[in-house]
This record gives structure tokens, sequence and C-alpha cells, in this order.
């Protein structure tokens, strides 16, 4: 079955379109919106339901001469992520009234959370790389916002902040390794869905690339792309997905709200990252590809697994735990066998169950009991028992423990590093031991999540009430389906999973899961991972200050101590340079714009050999030479003069000579202007010129350097003017004929100049006429309402 | 300086009239009327103060000597190249009411026009008067702007 185009269309554009009516909304509705925004998602889960078993592209042709279209590509893996994300939007609006009661701004933070849903919809199912990077940095926007959420906050602007700036700018590495995707298969596909841009075919359709995956690879490799494009797009993902040393930024996000965070930061738009990887996986699998995740994926798993054992506060421990997660999924899809794909596939969805799950239970903890430190908290059980459940199977999920289904994708994992092994001999060894040291972690930290509820209470505790049902329905919910998806495995699979492992896989192959019958090295895997971490937890408290104190001991083995390194010198640089640059003097100004614009017009001729000098024949009458002259005089004489009146008057026969010389040269129009022009900016200049101040004695250095700019910016305006006519052929140009030739028929009159003004190039005029209004309405404002605004 | 300004000025804009008019077929047209006629309302300026227009001809009340606001830029100005814009816009979209890309243009002849024998419009000309009148409000604009500093 092929998709719908309308309804994959409205299911990405209802959250949009909601998002701008949220503002109405929020003024009839108040607190209750959030039940809005859940029918919203409830409306497009419906609609990407209804889609469910389709696969295939459409598009909606848009600028069809340069083949930009809106592609949409649906298949399991598309729809896996866009219903987890649609569905757990739902819970989310559910429980946000009551979590965000009394909050400021909440019409913000249901339009920010919808657009933030409409975007990750986006991502999932559209088919055109240049689309992909615009919904991927639309979800890191919304994430801003939404981690910004308490705008007085300083921690929260920190956050934010270097959320924005990690993911961000990831973006943009990927962003160039999908340009350089594009431009390759572009050659390589040469059919249909190929623009032409400048001279390099092109496609930006991901679903025709990803028909013929070999072609392009092979294409990569020969031109020497394939690692570049690897390493780019994995920055990309890396950043997104919160992968070593890229993860600092996720356990800062928590300054969000608590909703947010299950929903963002941890179901949704960290996965986007691995999203991405499982999309291309049938692209770029490889060596390479291999070591580079499953290296990557491996190492966050256990360096973010420890500094969760490492945490104070339960929202920091949740969210190095996500970010552990998120690098077994890397790691799965890493391996380059089938298993891998369904290691990485199945654990997407059981990781977005129970860790949306805990963090919708964390909130309810924080709002109840008022506190999230973890030394805090204990014994939770008897004041929130339905609460104490739910956090009982969704913590066992995350530990692994069988028959919960966090076990089976782990287990999937482990099996998939077990065949690394006959491929990569020693270093698949590394991997297996590596997996299980960072699996031990992971026990560790459940652990120690799950004696929050259990023990005693802490004499510090005070009152803690009982969540009102809109808070408990939603992890309850989830933590239900984790415990279905554990008890029936084989009901998921063959549900949703099976057709997003087709979709991510090379080979098709059957998957199957189940309690584990006879001995296997992976359940030997989960055995010691699971005994150790067991074994070990008593000692707890002595891991947990162990590893406090080597951060503590030596600072840059921390990356958030990288992080404000970095971003500390950029910003005392910016202190530094901004005043050298930007000190409110117009001639600092116009020293940099066009010292600056010199070497870039320099650079790009040099750049693109551009200056081959040809002879320069002086062919001039008379007449002409002697009008130049008198220019070449008087500019000299103007920089020579004595004051700024005599200054512009005489610059103003340099103005006329160039009038005359386009008489001498038959350009009547040209001159015509050029008089008129001429005598209104001499008045102009005039009107000014007494409003600035005589210039006194000026270092010799400063007028050594106009000096040096004049002659450079002399220089470029000569160099552009020998280029650009030096390419000119004899006689008329082939456009040149086209105007003469069809003034008269199509445009009606005999001045060419003015035929071309306004009928062959109507729309260039037109765009002449508003930079006039605009410089109009700018001096307007500059001079008449200046001093309003003092005033006020 | 006056005397000369009463002669001059109503060349300047018999000129300017004329170099739009006959702009399709000869040196002229928009632009460079524009910008005439701009020279035109300079001179005045110059001859006879800034106010010379508002109280002159418009007969409208202004407080000499006043620091410069916005009752000494004439408001008509701004109105001018708003117009002016307008009328560029909308002459080019009527041919997209025909089924025709934007901004084209077109002619027609008139021949046995009384004084003048043979007369061709072209709906260029709309969109020249667009742009006539862009250039003379918005070059008026900055020049009574910066003029009443």
């Amino acid at each position: 079955m092929s998709p719908e185009l309308s309804v994959v269309l409205a299911a990405v554009s209802v959250p949009f379109a909601a998002a701008l009516a949220i503002p109405m909304l929020h003024r009839v509705l108040g607190e209750r919106t959030g039940y809005a925004g859940a029918v919203v998602a409830l409306a497009c889960f419906a609609l990407l339901g209804s889609q469910y078993g389709a696969d295939g592209a459409v598009e909606l042709s848009w600028i069809p001469s340069l083949e930009i279209a809106l592609r949409f590509y649906v298949d399991g893996w598309a729809l896996l992520f866009a219903m987890l994300a649609s569905g757990i939007g739902v819970l989310v609006f559910t429980y946000s009234p009551s979590y965000m009661h009394g909050e400021d701004g909440l019409p913000r933070y249901y339009a920010a959370l919808l657009a933030f849903m409409g975007s990750i919809i986006g991502v999932a199912l559209a088919a055109d790389l240049i689309a992909i990077f615009l919904f991927w940095e639309l979800t890191s926007l919304c994430s801003f916002v939404l981690i910004g959420f308490h705008t007085d906050d300083r921690s929260s602007q920190y956050a934010a902040r270097m959320a924005m700036f990690v993911t961000v700018g990831g973006g943009l590495f990927m962003l160039v390794g999908l340009l350089i995707l594009a431009s390759v298969a572009g050659d390589v596909l040469g059919t249909a869905a190929v623009v032409d841009l400048g001279g390099s075919a092109t496609t930006f359709d991901l679903a025709a690339i990803l028909e013929n995956p070999d072609a392009v690879r092979e294409a990569l490799r020969e031109e020497g792309l394939f690692l570049p494009v690897l390493g780019l797009i994995a920055i990309g993902a890396a950043t997104k997905s919160a992968q070593v040393p890229m993860h600092f930024w996720l356990p800062n996000a928590m300054a969000a709200p608590t909703p947010v965070s299950a929903f963002l930061h941890s179901a949704t738009m960290v996965k986007v990252g691995v999203y991405l990887l499982g999309r291309l996986r049938p692209l770029l699998v490889s060596h390479e590809w291999t070591l580079l995740f499953a290296t990557l994926g491996l190492a966050t798993m256990t360096v973010c697994a420890i500094l969760a054992v490492a945490s104070t506060d339960i929202k920091e421990l949740l969210a190095y735990s996500t970010a552990s997660h998120l690098g077994l999924m890397v790691a799965g899809f890493g391996f380059a066998t089938f298993v891998g794909a369904e290691a990485g596939a199945f654990h997407l969805l059981n990781h977005a169950l129970f860790k949306a799950s805990l963090f919708l239970v964390a909130g309810i903890v924080a709002h109840e009991a008022g506190t999230h430190r973890i030394s805090d908290l204990g014994g939770l059980r008897h004041d929130l028992p339905v609460t104490a459940a739910v956090a009982g199977v969704a913590t066992l999920s995350m530990a692994g423990i069988p028959p919960f289904n966090g076990f089976y994708s782990k287990e999937l994992l482990f099996e998939a590093a077990v065949e690394s092994v006959h491929e990569l001999g020693t270093l698949g060894w590394l991997y297996v031991a590596v997996a299980v040291f960072g699996s031990i972690f992971t026990v560790l930290y459940s652990l120690r999540f799950l004696a929050l509820f259990v023990g005693d209470r802490p004499t510090g505790l005070g009152d803690v009430h009982r969540p009102p049902v809109t808070l408990l329905a939603p992890p309850a919910l989830l933590a239900g389906l984790a415990l279905v998806v554990g008890i029936y495995p084989d009901v998921a699979v063959r549900a949703i999973v099976q057709s997003a492992v087709d979709a991510t896989a090379v080979e098709s192959h059957a998957m199957h899961v189940g309690l584990p019958t006879s001995y296997s090295p992976a359940l030997g895997m989960s055995a010691i991972a699971i005994g150790v971490g067991g074994l070990s937890y008593p000692f707890y408290g002595r891991i947990h200050d162990g590893i406090r104190s080597i951060p503590a001991a030596i600072p840059p083995v921390s990356a958030n101590w990288w992080y404000d390194a970095v971003v500390g010198g950029l910003t005392r640089t910016s202190a530094w340079l901004a005043p050298r640059v930007h000190n409110g003097l117009l001639r600092t100004y116009a020293t940099w714009t066009l010292a600056g614009t010199c070497a870039l017009a320099l650079a790009g001729f040099a750049a693109t050999r551009a200056l081959t000098l040809g002879e320069l024949g002086i062919d001039a009458s008379p007449a002409i030479a002697l009008v130049l002259l008198v220019a070449v005089v008087a500019a000299i004489a103007v920089v020579l003069s004595p004051s700024h009146i005599a200054g512009i008057l005489t610059l103003s026969i340099l103005g006329f000579m160039i009038a005359i010389f386009y008489i001498l040269a038959s350009a009547p129009d040209l001159a015509l202007t050029q008089l008129v022009v001429e005598t209104l900016v001499l008045l102009i200049f005039l009107f000014v010129i007494e409003e600035i101040p005589e210039s006194d004695e000026i270092s010799l250095g400063r007028v050594t350097r106009d000096a040096l700019l004049s002659l450079a910016v002399g220089a470029t305006a000569f160099v552009t003017v020998v280029v650009t006519t030096d390419a000119r052929p004899d006689g008329l140009t082939e456009t040149a004929r086209h105007y003469v030739e069809n003034a008269v028929p199509e445009g009606g009159g005999t001045n060419i100049v003015n035929v071309i003004l306004v009928d062959f190039r109507g729309f260039d005029t037109m765009g002449e006429l508003v930079v006039v209004a605009i410089a109009a309405i700018s001096v307007l404002t500059l001079l008449v309402m200046r001093g309003r605004g003092e005033a006020e | 300086m006056r005397t000369t300004a009463r002669v001059v000025v109503p060349i300047i804009l018999v000129v300017a009239i004329s170099l739009f008019v006959e702009g399709h077929n000869l040196p002229g047209g928009g632009f460079i009327a524009g910008v005439l006629t701009t020279t035109a309302f300079a001179l005045l300026y110059i001859a006879f103060g800034l106010d010379f227009l508002e109280r002159g001809i418009l007969e409208r009340d202004v407080e000499p000597g006043k620091t410069p606001s916005r009752d000494r830029v004439v408001v008509a100005y701004r109105r001018v190249f708003t117009f002016g814009l307008t009328i560029a816009v909308g002459s080019g979209l009527v041919p997209i009411l025909l089924d025709l890309p934007f901004l084209t243009q077109s002619y027609v002849e008139f021949d046995g026009v009384p004084l003048y024998g043979h007369v061709e419009i072209a709906s260029a000309l709309a969109f020249d008067f667009g742009v006539y009148c862009v250039v003379v409000g918005g070059l008026l604009t900055i020049i009574s702007a910066v003029g009443a500093e």
C-alpha cells in the first residue's frame, strides 16, 4: 500500500497550525490548553496510524523548475518514530496542565511543544535532504525555547544556550555532509529528480538515493568523499544524540520542565540522531561505519552510565542514563549485522517507553516531594504506591532484567557484539568487554533509582502528596506498554519493529525475540552484568564518591570544562574585538566594510583565476582623454582641498566630467541621469556637510592607513571593471541582440534602455523601486524620529 | 535667485513631464523624469526656504523655526512613494488576472488622434508612472528630512 499525500501532509502540518492557534486557545481555555494539545497529538497519531503498513514516497511539487518538492517517505522506521513522537506527545500534553499549574508563559510552552512535535514528525517522514535538515534544526530551536522556559533563571539560560550551540553547530556539520552526498548522488542517479545547479547535478531526493545505495556508496568511495560524508553526518548525529564527547549538554538540558525532559530529551529529540543513522544505515554501512559507530556508541554507553552513577539529582541520573542508552542504540546500528539493526530499532521503542515513563515519575516525585536530590529521597512507596509500581517496572526494564522489555534489546546488542568478534577479532572482544562493563553501571544506577521507593523515609523528607490522576496516568500507561512488550515481545516485533528493522537493515531477516531457553554468549554477558551490578550495589556510596572525585581533581577530564573554556575564550575574544570594529565612528565602519569587501572581491577573482590581465590597449579619442584628464585632476584636488565644502564642489567636477564622458560615448540616458543625480547629490552633501566638524591634525599612521585603503578600493574597482568587461565578445552579445531586435515589436518603444527597464527586466526595476522606498523610510526614521527614542 | 526659480521651475517640470511621456521612444523615462522633478522642488527649497511649500502652496500653518519634526516634512511625499509603489505593483498584477506572467507589458496604437496624429499607449506607462512616483516621493522625503536638519 502506498501512502496518502494528504494524510502525511496533514500529520506534519497540523501541529504547526495548532501551535499558531495556541495563544487564542489559551485565552479561551486557560490552563486547560494542554488538553487541546493532547487532542492535536492524538489526531496526528490517528493520521499516522491510518498509514500503518504503507511503504513508499509521495511528493508535493513546490518549485517544479528547480525540482524542489516536499517529499515524504513512509515506511516502518519512519512510522515507528513518528507514532512514538505523537503518542508520547498525547501523554505529555495530558500530563502538562497539572505539572505546569500556575506557571507563567504557558502559551509559549505549548506552542513550542506543538511545533516541536510537528518538526519531529517532519524529520521522521521527510524524504528530502534539505527538508530533513530544516526540520532537524527546528527541533533544536524548539528545544532551545523549552530548555530556556524559565527565562529569568541563569542556569536555564546557560543550559539553553549550550544545547543550542552544540546541536545546531552539529547540524551545520551534517548539512555539509548532506550537501556533498546530494551532489555525488546527483551524478550517479542522473535521471529524474536531479537539478542542474551551476553545472553539477544534485539530488536531494533521499528516497531515490536509498533505492540505489550501492551505486551511491561506490561513487562516494571513488571520489574519496566517503569518509568526509560519514564523519560529517556522524558529528551531526552525535551532537544531537548526546554521544561522547558531546554528551554534556543533555544533563544541563534538564533545566527544562520535566514534561519537556520526558518528551524532548529522552523519547524523541535526542533520538533524531539515532533515527538518521538508522535511515542512512543501508546507504553508508561499511567497515568504517562499524568502527566509528560501534566505538562511539559503546564509549558513550559506558562513560555516561558511569556518570549516571555519580549523579546527585534524579533528573541528572536519568539524563546520563538517556545518553548511555542512546549510545546503546548507536552501537547497535553501528554493527553491520542485522542483529545490530534489530538492537537499535527495538531499543528505540523500548527506551522511549521506559525512559519517558521514568521522567514523568521523576516529575511526580519532584512535584509532590518538593525536591529532586537523590540523597533527600527514600521510602517513597509508602506515600506514592502506584508511582512506585510504575517506577519499578520501568527501572527494571532500564536495567535490562528479564523479562522486562529492556532485556531483549540489550541481548540483541550483546549478540551483535559477539558476532562482531568473527569479523573484527581482538577489537570485537574489546567491544564485548566494554558492553558488559557499561551494563554493570546501568544495573547499578537503576538499583539506586529503585532505592528511592524502597527502604526507609529519610527524616528530612516532608509531606508527600498523592499525585492527581492526570499526572499518574501517562507514566502508568507507558509502563504498562513496556510490561506488555516485556511479556509478549513478539507482538511488538510483528506490529512495527520488524518493518522498522527491514528499513534499516541491509538484508532482510525475520526477527525473533523471546526469553532464552538455552545458554548463549549474550545470555552469559547479561548474567555477568546483572550479577556484578547487584553484588557491587552495597558499595554504591564508595563508587559514587570515587567517580565524583576524578573531575574535581583533574577538571579537563570533564567535557563541560572544555565547553566552558571554549565559550569563555570566544566571549573574551569578542569582547576584545568588538570595540575595535564597532566603536560608533562612521570611519571605522567604513574602513572595515570597504576593506572586507575588497578582500572578498579580490579573493574571489583570485580563487576563480579570473585575474588574467590581457593587454590593456588605450583606445580613446582626444575629447574623451581630455575629459578624463580633467576628472583625474579634480579627484586629486578633492584630496588636497582645504575644507569640506571646497572638497565637495571639486568632487562634483568629477561627476560632471563623467556625465560628459557618457555623452561622448553616446549614452544620452546615462548622461542625463548622471547630470541630474550629480546635482541632487551635491545638494544633499551641502546640507549635511555643515554638521561635520572640520578635521584637525591627523596622525601620519591614519593618513597612511586611509591612503592604503583608498588604493585598495580603487584597485578592486579597476580590477572588477577589467575582469568583467574583458570577457565581452566582439560586437553585440546574444542578449543585447535580443533586446535590440525585440524592443520595437514586443515593447513598442524605440528607447531600448527604457524598454529594458520597464518591459524586459521589469522585475529588477521593481526591486530597485523598493530600495528607493526603503532608503527614504530609513532616512525618515533616522533623522525625524531620532529624538523620540531618546525622549522616552 | 527667486526670480530665476520662478522662471526655471515650470520649465524643469514641463521638461520632466515630456521626458516621462516620450520616455518609451526617446531618451527619458520614469526614473530620470522623477529625478528631474525632484531637482525642481529642491530649487524651490533653496530659493524660498523649507516652509514655503507648506505655507505658500498648501496653505498650511507651520510654526517657523521649529526643530526638525514630522510636520516639517511634507506628509504628501510619503504618500506619493507609497502610491507609486502601489501603482507599480498593481500594474504588474493586472497581467496575472489575464493569466499572463507578472509584469507582462503590452501596447496599443491609435491613429488619427487630433493634434498628435499617431499615438501609442504602452501599458508600461503605468509601471513607469509608478517608478516616477516612487522616485519623486522617495527623494523628496530624503531631501526634506535632511534639509530640515
